[in-house]
């Protein structure tokens, strides 16, 4: 319509000479990227997130890891809207001060994938536009999964992909991992090496075809001794 | 949702050692609602050439039928087999040809060419060709495919190890996809010979 | 709009309602008005560069070619706003506001650039709740604890720091040419930018700027942060001229 011209009562209209403002249409959420992987075991529980941060086709930085220790016991990986994902995190420091203080201890696992929950749902109308995954050690001392819409329905599994790379990574790991569509399945209980390893194959797959997925990887390795943690490059193009 | 996921459905295609492999699932579906547990959306086309048209249903179905008619054409007129590089050429005029009303299908082409090289082909609804010298895939779960296939595809498989790729590939994906699965067919194409087989899958 | 008056007229209506009780519908900022372009900032060897033009546009239309774009806060921090300059105002009074109030405890503690940074963040989180976003883009320089700071901040409260932030069509035009000095020094001598080297990267950036963005001018300031504990400064604005010598070949 750029150049078209039309007439009317004997005067021409240039469509492209403003005819009004152009309106701006504010939307009050945006996708960053980032892509999660979390595996439990026993005995330990990894989670991994990648380091790119986007907006569009632009990468804001190269080194925004997506990980939260949240305990000893326990890691948040949270990614999608990156300012809803600093506001979320935010609160649940504060609301985990306020248990500590209360209870004088800090919160299980199984008490932080409750409250992510309500804390989810109390904006169900105007949601945190996050992608959350908690890796940490149950009771026993064994991994445990747990991810989440953004709505804050809860699944506790072993294993779980989120993010922009969720698709791409999460039948991997069905395969790899939950040992799915095996006719002799391997009978050794997972071990963290192989559970890293298979973290490492994974992200650099889901980097070679998500253009939201690259740059870096880091990994934290949850076992009774404390949380240890491991970088690994990605392509960074 | 979009038209190309209105029945469900995906197809996969990948590169061996002198063979090639393709496969799909075989769901007829009208959005979440299964309908059918044989529907092909993989088409022989020559000896050693096979394309697979996932999308909608109908176009799949046409989109075959008018490759027939033109390849059958192309066979009287030149009297000779079409290659899978005419093959894609054909595909990709027919797509265009329909580029401001598409069919919306994403088709995919694999085969052994004259010299029995490996030759596999994708496109988008609009005939946009590609030829990866890895793997294809299209459907509705085609992000899972490009997962699996990334990670499991590597150089010069035999038909067996090919055969084993492309088929955990479709599974796995199909599995974390609502709308496609409910079995699925996998062809093995050797330069001697093509290997049909029938996978059980989760029906759910 | 209606010469006749009456039946169609709805402003009417609205008058003909007593005073206290005449409701105006909740407006909310949804498009910017006069806008600023982008901003260019920079680790170096010693402190942080950050430069932004001195245009306010106008839509298309180059309104105001001189407001200052950046902001001294205090000796430690310097913020440089791109989008709506009205919002920038109306947020340069609040912190210099905060400023004051900081100033007159006297304790000897100032705003670091970490802690307006995550100020700025809360802010504009909270206007976008509020789905009445500020239409600004900030760019916080500065120290913290001798080490130097550079953030980003959104209209949605979008956050992050990095070594190199730029904003707008800089962020498309200006971070090669800088990425490329960054990463071309660290290679060759396994050193940062010095000043005048940085110097040189950042008016390059803005020539650049002033060429290929139509809502960029001529007219700059450039804030200097050094983490050596000398105070900050904003440069005296700056006018640059650019090449010109293929202009002969335009009739």
């Amino acid at each position: 319509m750029a150049l078209s011209m039309m007439e009317s009562n004997n005067r021409l209209i240039y469509n492209d000479a403003g005819q009004g403002p152009v309106q701006h249409q504010f939307s009050p959420y945006t996708d960053n990227g980032g892509s999660i992987v979390a595996i439990g075991g026993p005995g330990f529980a990894i989670i991994a997130s990648d380091t790119r941060l986007t907006s569009g086709f632009a990468i804001y930085t190269r080194e925004q890891g997506k990980l939260h220790s949240l305990t000893n016991a326990a890691v948040l990986g949270a990614s999608g809207c990156w300012c809803d994902v600093l506001s979320l995190t935010r609160l649940i420091q504060a609301r985990m001060k306020l248990y500590k203080h209360e209870h004088q201890k800090d919160m299980s696992a199984a008490a932080l994938a409750q409250m992510l929950s309500t804390m989810l749902y109390g904006r169900r109308f105007f949601p945190y536009y996050v992608s959350n995954v908690i890796a940490g050690l149950d009771e026993e001392g064994n991994g445990v999964v747990y991810s989440y819409d953004p709505v804050g329905h809860c699944d506790k599994n072993m294993y779980h992909a989120g993010g922009s790379s969720g698709a791409l990574l999460q039948p991997l790991l069905d395969s790899q991992i939950g040992l799915k569509n095996m006719a002799i399945k391997p009978t050794a209980p997972l071990t963290v090496e192989k559970a890293l390893q298979i973290t490492k194959d994974v992200f650099t797959s889901a980097a070679e075809r998500d253009i939201k997925c690259g740059d870096g990887v880091i990994i934290r390795i949850i076992t009774k001794d404390g949380i240890r943690e491991e970088t690994f490059k990605l392509r960074f193009d | 949702m979009s038209i190309l996921a209105y029945n469900g459905g995906a197809v996969v295609g990948m590169k061996g050692n002198g063979c090639v492999a393709i496969a799909s699932d075989k769901r007829f579906g009208i959005q979440l609602q299964t309908i059918g547990l044989d529907f092909d959306k993989i088409f022989e086309v020559g000896p050693k050439i096979y394309m697979g048209i996932p999308g909608l249903a109908t176009d799949t179905q046409t989109v075959n039928q008018r490759m027939k008619f033109r390849t059958n054409l192309y066979e009287l007129k030149e009297n000779r087999p079409v290659s899978p590089k005419v093959l894609s050429a054909m595909i990709s005029n027919l797509l265009y040809e329909h580029r401001f009303g598409p069919y919306f299908v994403e088709p995919i082409v694999v085969g052994l060419d004259g010299n029995n090289e490996p030759y596999i082909s994708t496109f988008d609804s609009i005939g946009c060709v590609s030829e990866p010298e890895d793997f294809v895939a299209a459907g509705t779960c085609d992000d899972q495919l490009f997962g699996m296939c990334e990670a499991l595809w590597k150089p010069n498989m035999n038909p067996d190890e090919l055969f084993e790729a492309v088929s955990q590939a479709l599974v796995n994906a199909c599995d974390r996809d609502a709308i496609s699965g409910w079995g699925a067919k996998v062809y093995v194409i050797e330069k001697d010979k093509v290997t049909i087989r029938n996978l059980r899958t989760r029906m759910d | 709009m209606n010469s006749e008056g009456g039946v169609r007229s709805f402003d009417s209506f609205a008058t003909s309602l007593p005073k206290g009780e005449r409701r105006n519908p909740i407006t909310h900022t949804q498009a910017p008005v006069t806008t600023g372009t982008s901003i260019i900032a920079f680790e170096y060897d010693g402190g942080i560069l950050m430069a932004a033009d001195m245009l306010g546009s106008y839509g298309s239309l180059a309104r105001y070619r001189s407001v200052p774009r950046l902001l001294k806060v205090n000796d430690k921090t310097v913020i440089g706003c791109m989008g709506d300059y009205a919002d920038f105002q109306y947020l340069q009074a609040i912190i210099e506001q905060m400023e004051v109030d900081e100033a007159c405890k006297d304790d000897g503690f100032q705003t670091t650039a970490r802690s307006l940074h995550s100020w700025l963040t809360r802010v504009l989180y909270n206007k976008r709740c509020k789905f009445d976003p500020l239409w600004t883009t900030f760019v916080v320089a500065g120290l913290d604890q001798d080490k130097p700071f550079l953030g980003f901040v959104d209209k949605l409260g979008t956050a992050y720091t990095d070594p190199i932030i730029t904003t707008g069509y800089a962020s498309m035009l200006a971070t090669p040419l800088i990425r490329k000095a960054v990463e071309d020094k660290l290679k060759d001598k396994n050193e940062k930018l010095t000043l005048a080297e940085a110097r040189k990267v950042i008016e390059d950036s803005l020539t650049l700027m002033y060429y290929r963005d139509a809502r960029a001018s001529n007219k700059y300031q450039i804030a200097i942060i050094p983490s050596n504990g000398e105070a900050s400064i904003i440069e005296e604005p700056k006018t640059l001229l650019g090449d010109w010598s293929v202009a002969h070949l335009i009739k």
